[in-house]
């Protein structure tokens, strides 16, 4: 075998092989959902495929999640993808009653319920 | 799942927690009726005052001479009851159910203290069930129903934990955990758990009788 | 052939009683089922079922019977083990149980329990076992099995309302007799007999008459010297013991209460002494009056111990020399777990010897004598078992005498039985009195 063919043979395997890896690595990456006011964590934050996620429950819209209610009635027009949850749902510093919490776990599980699917128990999103 | 869950978390808590306070209540209601029908001096002889004293020495760790005499029992016993009662209460994840449910809540432990604590109470379940077969004078007690009732008080213990930690099956053991909690629950009134109900009663008369009429200890 | 549900290997299943043999021949499963379940009806109620149903079966209350800790931690003898194989079984059964659980069932609740209410400090739930007990007497009686020596102290209350089958006019005869006795001693001592108005009815238990009379003697030299006003009836009712209290004949424990409160009320007295006996202490203040309905007796009760307390407190009593013997005392259930006498037992004591000690365990937590309860009534035939369900007060005591104790005070009449059958068994080379005969040793006495 001659040493160009060998090189190209070389390359077109390292190709294939990068191109391989990098094909996992194009699927959508997991966030954690995340949000600062959240002081010290009692469980991990839920990772959470964004894309995948809408894509399955067939969700359009930002605001479907990211909602913004304005004087107790929501905007249909404006969505909150830019801000974390707290920023509306103040709580008071070391407010430990679990109120964010709570609004967290209803705009999931709220949801999950009423469309019976997805996850609704502590351990299928929370992982150890 | 979904409907499991629901049905699980929803309507059966509310079964569980009305049979658990109606069925005390009934218990401890229909137990008054009979006493003042059949042990009508037991309202005479009841006294607060020694009464109380005398379940005062004994809720207190080696307050008598019978906890004195067991330390490795009454050790065990005592962190036995107070953390059955108090991790379910103060347990983070069960607090933001309530929260979720009926808007309340209140201080709770961390989940890595209560998973410890999990471990003391599967413990102790252990060195209860030890004692059972091993010690013959409680061996000649025991009947079946003494370990059924044992495994209904260990179960959400050990569910929980198993669910906590996410080991295989982990989905449906959380539904087991929650029912477990609910048959616990349920059975205090009607089965020897009753103990946690009456307990105040027995040794508050107990205690009546021997301060306010034979002026002694009982403990 | 399956095995027998309780082994009867035990050599106390061979004792022979008339009573219990004649009372189960009569029985038939379908009278025991019958009596039971009207009995259990109409007597028990709330205390039984929260008992039974709060019971967790944890064995905790073993080690407070000297039954169980005499017969080598046999679970057989707990009392939680006692209750299982009586009221336990009953009510599983709904009573369907045949004449030889009866047998049993009497065997465990008449000889191998003293209801000395031991084990109630010893249950974290405060379970009466000692009136559980008392409940499986109360079937034996209504079915007619009891023991036949107790059963006759019984039939002697009914007949004679006194215990010993003393008549009214030996009675009488003993309290001149050692009336007379005494004043060859101090020629102005008087037993007044009828003395209407009286501070204080002294009344005994008829072993007393029938066989201790020097106690009434003793009793009569103490009186005297104290200068109290008492009294002794010349009528049935003087006897304060109650053996149907603990055959389970509760009516004519109620007779016996009764005739007793009512002589007391005749002879217009402000108080019942009583000596030094436990059992009867427990009839006439705790268990007798209650079944008249009365929450407390009717008149005042004073145990020998707290009059004798009562006594050398106010200096009526003058101690000339103090008792020199290494003493000990034995805590009788009826008396301390049944009125706290305890320390003023202890005052009593120490005023009346030199050197005091401790036996262990004591006050409330003192063993039993395993006479008490009815069960030394139960015949001499059920000696050696009191004796062989006591082997910890032989050890208790025997400890007790290599610190240096020579002479047990004990001031009850069934520990007195009791502990000298354990004594005598083991060669346990101790003295045993009663604190009357100290105080009678020690006291100043008016010539």
């Amino acid at each position: 075998m001659e040493k160009r063919t060998l090189i190209i043979y070389t390359v077109i395997t390292l190709m294939g092989f990068i191109f391989a890896v990098m094909s996992g690595y194009s699927q959508e990456d997991v966030i954690n959902v995340e949000d600062s006011a959240f002081e010290k964590k009692m469980r991990p934050a839920v990772p959470f495929l964004h894309d995948k996620h809408n894509e399955t429950a067939g969700i359009d819209e930002c605001n479907t999640c990211h909602h913004v209610y304005e004087d107790g009635k929501e905007n249909e027009y404006d969505s909150s993808e830019d801000q974390e949850c707290s920023e509306c749902h103040t709580i008071n510093k070391g407010d430990n009653s679990m109120s964010l919490v709570k609004i967290y776990h209803l705009q999931c599980k709220g949801c999950h319920q009423k469309k019976k699917a997805g996850p609704i128990m502590c351990s299928e999103c929370h992982p150890r | 799942m979904h409907d499991i869950y629901n049905f699980v978390s929803g309507p059966l808590v509310w079964v569980s927690f009305i049979i658990f306070f109606g069925g005390s209540l009934y218990r401890l209601i229909s137990m008054a009726v009979l006493a003042r029908k059949k042990d009508v001096f037991v309202y005479e002889y009841m006294s607060l005052k020694f009464g109380l004293r005398s379940i005062l020495h004994w809720i207190i760790p080696f307050g008598t001479v019978k906890w004195r005499k067991n330390p490795l029992f009454t050790i065990v016993t005592f962190t036995f009851h107070i953390c059955i009662i108090f991790i379910p209460i103060f347990l983070s994840a069960h607090i933001i159910l309530w929260k979720e449910s009926w808007g309340i809540s209140w201080w709770y432990i961390s989940d890595t203290a209560a998973d410890v604590l999990a471990i003391v109470v599967i413990a102790s379940c252990i060195f209860f069930l030890v004692r059972r077969i091993v010690l013959p004078e409680v061996k000649y007690l025991t009947s079946i129903s003494d370990y059924v009732i044992l495994a209904i008080v260990a179960a959400p213990f050990i569910t929980g934990f198993w669910t906590y930690h996410q080991w295989p099956g982990f989905k449906v053991m959380g539904i087991i955990h929650i029912v477990a909690g609910e048959i616990m629950l349920a059975a205090i009134p009607f089965t020897r758990l009753i103990h946690m109900i009456f307990f105040p009663f027995t040794r508050g008369y107990m205690g009546s009788e021997f301060g306010a009429i034979r002026h002694a200890k009982d403990w | 052939m399956a095995e027998p549900a309780i082994k009867r290997n035990d050599e106390s299943y061979k004792i022979v009683d008339e009573g219990i043999d004649k009372g189960i021949a009569r029985l038939s499963p379908e009278k025991i089922e019958q009596v039971i379940n009207k009995v259990l009806a109409a007597e028990t109620g709330a205390r039984l079922k929260t008992y039974v149903e709060t019971c967790v079966h944890c064995g905790l209350c073993s080690e407070a019977c000297h039954y169980y800790l005499s017969h080598d931690n046999d679970p057989k003898f707990s009392p939680a083990g006692k209750v299982k194989q009586t009221i336990w079984e009953i009510l599983k059964r709904k009573g369907k149980v045949d004449p030889e659980f009866i047998r049993d069932a009497s065997r465990i609740a008449s000889t191998e329990c003293n209801l000395c209410r031991r084990c109630a400090m010893y249950c974290p739930f405060g379970i009466d076992i000692a009136y559980l007990m008392s409940v499986v007497r109360r079937l034996c009686h209504m079915l007619g099995v009891t023991q036949l020596y107790i059963q006759d102290t019984a039939h002697s209350h009914s007949a004679t309302l006194n215990q010993m089958w003393v008549k009214e006019d030996e009675w009488i005869d003993t309290l001149f007799w050692q009336e007379e006795e005494a004043q060859d001693e101090i020629s102005s001592l008087r037993i007044p007999i009828e003395k209407e108005g009286s501070e204080i009815f002294y009344s005994v238990i008829a072993p007393e008459p029938k066989f201790r009379a020097q106690l009434i003697y003793q009793a009569a030299v103490i009186m005297n010297a104290a200068g109290v006003d008492f009294t002794m009836p010349a009528t049935p009712g003087w006897d304060n013991s109650d053996q149907c209290m603990f055959t389970g004949d509760y009516e004519m424990m109620g007779r016996l209460k009764k005739a007793h409160f009512e002589t007391a009320m005749r002879l217009k007295v402000k108080r019942i002494v009583m000596g030094e006996c436990g059992h009867a202490f427990r009839s006439v203040y705790d268990v007798g009056n209650r079944w008249l309905a009365w929450k407390m007796p009717p008149i005042p009760v004073t145990h020998a111990v707290e009059f004798y307390y009562e006594l050398l407190k106010q200096g009526k009593i003058k101690i000339a020399k103090k008792y020199d013997k290494p003493v000990t005392f034995q805590d009788p259930c009826n008396i301390i777990r049944g009125k706290g006498l305890h320390e003023k037992a202890r005052y009593v004591v120490e005023a009346l010897c030199e050197e005091f000690i401790e036996m262990h365990p004591n006050r409330e937590h003192n063993y039993c004598c395993c006479a008490g309860g009815g069960v030394i009534n139960t015949g001499p035939q059920y000696k050696m078992k009191r004796i062989k369900g006591n082997r910890i007060k032989a050890e208790q005591l025997f400890a007790t005498k290599t610190r240096g104790a020579k002479v047990i005070i004990a001031p009850c009449h069934n520990c007195h039985g009791g502990i000298e059958d354990i004594l005598h068994h083991h060669g346990l080379d101790m003295e045993l009195h009663f604190l009357g005969d100290i105080i009678y040793k020690v006291m100043e006495k008016p010539v």
